[in-house]
């Protein structure tokens, strides 16, 4: 796994960190592990905060360091998972009749990979106020038309928490 | 007429107006109160509008979308009492929602109607919220002088907010979007484009071209990187559908140093993830052939590639380009490596190559240039030699899906030069050569300036449209894309996939690309200090791509110039799906030096060269 610079420099990650802010977190560490010390250092903290300083000391480093460490809090994203239908496709080929099938057998990695806590918050809203409506005027036609505008509502705003399909 | 007539007469004025509006007031009311639903539904719609940062035209859409629910519910009504009574249902369920109301029993009577209500409140919320828009920013609404700015400047945080958010959700804004569309990242305000809560650009706007400006740290190479991924997703999977060439991504990275290798791991990380089985990072990794290419083309590269001087240089600039091309056209066929190269630059090698009875005019322009040659081989020794092994093969830049090349351009600049010369030559012979496999190929040029000094970006541009390969540069500044104004405008004004202008200290020229348009103004005639009854509109212009609001540009944020419109935007950091299977091991194309697929025929009869490191010493001449 890839050693956080962020926390090899004691700092918070953060992207609008300062120039100064790093440098000073570096010399700190420099100044206490440094290998000449009397006391021999700490060569693998000293090491460490040296690779960290090289990549925090620009904002641009640093806004990738971020964009890494958030990214690696997702997991880590070459992780074996279903295979991809496209990948096998040879040019020429038409997109099989079955695609929809296996769209819909992505959808609980899509899911599980997306922000599966929103979706299922969203989920909990539709069915609670479905329910809501089916208690309040049971047997009227508004009733079924609501459910279904709820329905409407999880999917068109659900479908941007899920992970996109293979290759998008 | 007495005073007391007129005084009368004066008040019962001042009473009907008073009645008329009040009444107007009164009916207003008891429409708003009979139509409670559709009243609470645009009331929240507004509300939401107004803390969102919603264009209205979100709300119209919104509205069409809740169209299918009022359908069904007319659909359940037909089917419960058919012979068309379905229309009459709306009427009946609010009727019968007044019992509800007697009966202060609200919950019951809003779901009864909500698939009416639901729609029309969203649509007339989209008519208010436009109407208040056009009533702040006319001068016409708002208490202070000042309303319009502060509106404005709230409603634009409202809307990097919304923005923001819609680009941190997973499948807001993916790498590529339905119908081949790149999708940018989250739409912070359209002004002239039709909005969109997601800003797409078709991936034709990509193999056109495209110019992207922005300081250091503005988020240029993001925006960059996700656009190369975009683009290459939809040309992959057009050419797997049988619809396009495979796609041949071809990056110059002009500055060099440390970032730079960082960008081209996490591009390769992200080619892989759109589907690319093969990406080299020139020069770290991978190798080019510099000899592949036609002799003539060749020639002329090698001659562009020296710093020939003006003037009195002019003289040695006409013997080197006859040398370079008498050791390139000879009648045995190119070099075919460096080596080779410099061997032909003797006088014993041209002239056994040339004195064959059948080039006499070669051979005596030979005999004219015998005494430059040590010199023309030393310039080209050390040129060839500060080039590194990098473009002396093997490998073309057909053998992989995607470049990803280097140039020192900050560290060496020169050898840069050279390096963006010969690595804009081989693509453009990727292009054209008829013998290959056709590919779509998009030239990407970041900070193009860094090695702009013996080819001018124009030229590159053009060599592109040329050749009809997408050419995408990008530039720190205005004054980064060219070296007059002249140049830059014609860079600029021909980048027909449209420009992206990120926080920049002078976007000016760029923003009037954008034009203007018409707005209007209302002058309110002060009384203390509170607005008075008279006043006067009058039309004005305002940009439509405000170069203060670019300059306040956060990181990350884009305006993006097309057609006579501005849009702008929240750059999504592109992302891999993370469904997609990545390739066990980097593929990094072809390296390190392998065997030649035909060696060179030497010509009939020439002395064999004296060995470089005797001349250069031990490894000095490449």
């Amino acid at each position: 796994m890839r050693p956080n610079p962020f926390e090899a420099l004691g700092l918070p990650a953060r992207p609008d960190l300062s120039d100064e802010q790093v440098r000073a977190a570096w010399r700190q560490i420099a100044a206490a592990t440094h290998p000449d010390r009397p006391d021999g250092g700490d060569l693998a903290r000293y090491t460490a905060a040296s690779a960290a300083y090289a990549e925090l000391r620009t904002p641009w480093g640093r806004s990738e360091a971020y964009a890494d460490v958030m990214e690696a809090d997702d997991g880590p994203v070459t992780a074996p998972l279903p295979v991809v239908p496209g990948e096998r496709a040879t040019p020429g080929e038409a997109v099989p009749p079955w695609q929809p099938l296996i769209a819909l057998a992505q959808l609980p990695a899509r899911i599980r990979r997306g922000r599966p806590r929103r979706l299922l918050l969203r989920a909990v809203i539709a069915a609670v106020l479905s329910l809501l409506v089916l208690r309040l005027i049971p047997g009227t036609a508004a009733a079924p038309a609501d459910v279904f505008g709820l329905g409407l509502w999880f999917v068109l705003t659900g479908r941007k928490d899920l992970a996109p399909p293979p290759e998008r | 007429m007495s005073a007391w007539s007129w005084l009368k007469f004066t008040l019962f004025l001042w009473l009907f107006r008073k009645t008329v509006k009040l009444s107007g007031w009164l009916l207003l009311a008891a429409v708003v109160i009979a139509a409670w639903p559709v009243t609470l539904v645009a009331a929240v719609g507004c509300l939401a509008a107004w803390l969102r940062g919603w264009p209205p035209v979100r709300l119209y859409r919104t509205a069409a979308w809740a169209l299918p629910v009022t359908l069904a519910w007319l659909a359940a009504l037909e089917v419960r009492a058919s012979g068309w009574t379905a229309a009459r249902g709306p009427g009946r369920a609010w009727v019968a929602s007044w019992d509800h109301l007697a009966a202060a029993d609200l919950a019951r009577a809003f779901p009864l109607l909500a698939p009416a209500a639901v729609p029309a409140g969203l649509a007339l919320a989209g008519t208010l919220w436009a109407w208040r828009i056009y009533a702040i920013t006319a001068g016409l609404g708002g208490i202070t002088a000042s309303a319009p700015i502060i509106f404005d400047a709230r409603q634009w945080k409202r809307q990097v907010r919304t923005a923001g958010g819609l680009t941190a959700a997973p499948g807001a804004v993916p790498l590529l979007a339905r119908g081949r569309q790149i999708p940018v990242g989250g739409t912070i305000r359209a002004i002239g484009h039709r909005w969109h809560p997601v800003l797409t650009l078709p991936a034709g706007a990509c193999a056109r071209h495209m110019v992207v400006v922005g300081s250091t740290g503005s988020g240029k190479t993001n925006l960059m990187i996700r656009l190369w991924a975009g683009w290459f997703t939809a040309t992959l999977q057009a050419a797997r559908a049988g619809r396009g060439d495979r796609p041949l991504l071809v990056v110059l990275d002009c500055k060099g140093g440390r970032d730079a290798r960082v960008k081209a791991d996490r591009t390769r990380r992200l080619l892989y993830g759109a589907g690319a089985r093969s990406v080299a990072i020139w020069p770290d990794e991978a190798r080019l052939c510099l000899w592949d290419l036609p002799p003539d083309d060749l020639a002329v590269l090698l001659y562009q590639m020296i710093d020939t001087g003006t003037g009195a240089a002019a003289y040695y600039a006409d013997v080197l380009q006859a040398v370079i091309t008498l050791a390139v056209t000879a009648p045995g066929g190119p070099p075919l490596s460096t080596t080779a190269f410099l061997d032909r630059l003797t006088a014993k090698w041209l002239t056994g190559a040339w004195t064959d009875g059948r080039h006499p005019a070669q051979a005596e322009r030979v005999r004219a240039a015998a005494r430059h040659l040590p010199d023309i081989q030393l310039r080209y020794a050390t040129l060839l030699g500060r080039l590194g092994p990098a473009l002396d093969g093997p490998g073309t830049l057909a053998e992989a899906d995607a470049w990803y090349c280097i140039l020192e351009g900050t560290k060496e600049r020169s050898v840069a030069e050279a390096q963006a010369m010969a690595l804009t030559e081989l693509a453009a012979h990727t292009a054209t050569d008829l013998s290959g496999e056709p590919r779509a190929i998009l030239l990407a040029a970041d900070d193009y300036s860094a090695v702009s000094g013996r080819v001018p970006l124009s030229n590159l541009y053009e060599r592109g449209r040329s050749l009809g390969i997408g050419v995408q540069v990008s530039a720190q500044s205005w004054q980064g894309l060219g070296a007059t104004d002249d140049e830059r405008y014609r860079i600029a004004a021909t980048a027909d996939g449209g420009v992206f202008v990120m926080r920049t200290p002078y976007p000016e020229p760029l923003a009037r690309l954008a034009g203007m348009r018409r707005v209007l103004e209302t002058a309110h005639k002060l009384i203390g200090n509170t607005w008075g009854d008279e006043g006067m509109t009058r039309e004005q212009r305002a940009w439509n791509a405000d170069p203060d609001l670019i300059r306040r540009l956060d990181v990350g944020q884009a305006c993006y110039i097309h057609r006579g419109a501005a849009t702008f935007v929240q750059v999504a950091r592109p992302k891999p799906s993370p469904l997609t299977l990545m390739p066990p091991t980097a593929e990094p194309g072809p390296r390190g030096p392998g065997p030649r697929p035909e060696p060179e025929p030497p010509p009939p009869s020439w002395p064999s060269p004296p060995n470089l490191d005797d001349v250069f010493g031990p490894g000095g001449s490449r």
